[in-house]
């Protein structure tokens, strides 16, 4: 459980970190079942609390599955990709969406993507899990306190 | 706000949230919603809906950086999103229903320990 500052490649499904593919971890659709419960956990409150989901999922592939905070940042927004979509398609239905107010945003976190991931690919791993931390107990912060 | 300047302040705002989500490894969602809600003036529901709409490409981007530069795999986080995205259908469609001010506290708390948690593990190392 103390793997999280190790330093972990995350390759293709027969690479995956040691506590991946040791003892009783099972598979379905190819993935450890971790990594389905982490992602049905992630997803679920995206969709709930309007968030990417990638709050919930960083520290689970951390603290749960093994991986370093650098590959569970980039693995998480790979997986909120699929999870937005879904998420956009219900909400598009309850008709909830302000296109223009999107678009606007959109158009600046294009940017904003490019250079906050090619940081993420430069920093150092235990200083990117500082700065979550920080982001998390800020945004937990604001969760208790709001409303 | 109205008219030019609210689009502009939305795009700023955009570029900030960007980053942010592209290093911290998260949408963006967090840091959206409340803009919309307090300074753009939508509703709850609507600014978490519209703020899905940005994260969507903000992901994509950011992803496509991380894959050209061999960080994280992006096979496992699509398979893994497939997987979550029929959570998030169930979650959003429990949103409209629900008010969520439990569920804000728990997840509030679950946050915080998660943060003093990492803190240590990075402190720890070396």
């Amino acid at each position: 459980m103390s793997t999280g500052s190790k330093k972990v490649i995350v390759g293709p499904i027969d690479a995956q970190p040691a506590s991946l593919s040791t003892g009783r971890a099972r598979r379905l659709a190819g993935l450890d079942v971790r990594l389905i419960a982490i992602g049905a956990a992630g997803g679920l409150l995206s969709g709930l609390l309007g968030v990417g989901g990638g709050i919930v999922m960083v520290p689970l592939l951390v603290l749960r599955a093994g991986y370093s905070q650098k590959d569970a940042h980039a693995v998480s927004l790979g997986a909120i990709i699929p999870i937005s979509i879904a998420g956009v398609a219900t909400y598009g239905i309850a008709g909830k969406v302000h296109p223009w107010e999107a678009i606007a945003l959109a158009v600046g976190s294009i940017g904003g993507a490019r250079i906050g991931a090619g940081a993420l690919a430069n920093i150092d791993d235990r200083r990117l899990k500082l700065v979550f931390a920080l982001f998390l107990f800020a945004v937990a912060i604001l969760m208790l306190v709001r409303g | 706000m109205t008219g030019v300047v609210l689009y502009v302040a939305l795009a700023l705002f955009g570029v900030v949230t960007g980053a942010a989500a592209g290093l911290l490894g998260v949408g963006g969602g967090t840091l959206m919603v409340p803009f919309l809600t307090l300074a753009v003036g939508l509703s709850q529901h609507e600014a978490e809906a519209t703020s899905l709409l940005v994260v969507l490409p903000t992901a994509v981007v950011a992803s496509i950086v991380l894959r050209r530069r061999g960080v994280g795999d992006l096979g496992v986080a699509l398979r893994l999103g497939t997987l979550g995205a029929a959570g998030s259908v169930v979650g959003a469609l429990a949103a409209l229903a629900l008010p969520s001010d439990v569920l804000r506290y728990i997840f509030g708390g679950f946050l915080l320990l998660v943060s003093v948690r990492l803190v240590r593990d990075a402190l720890v190392a070396e």
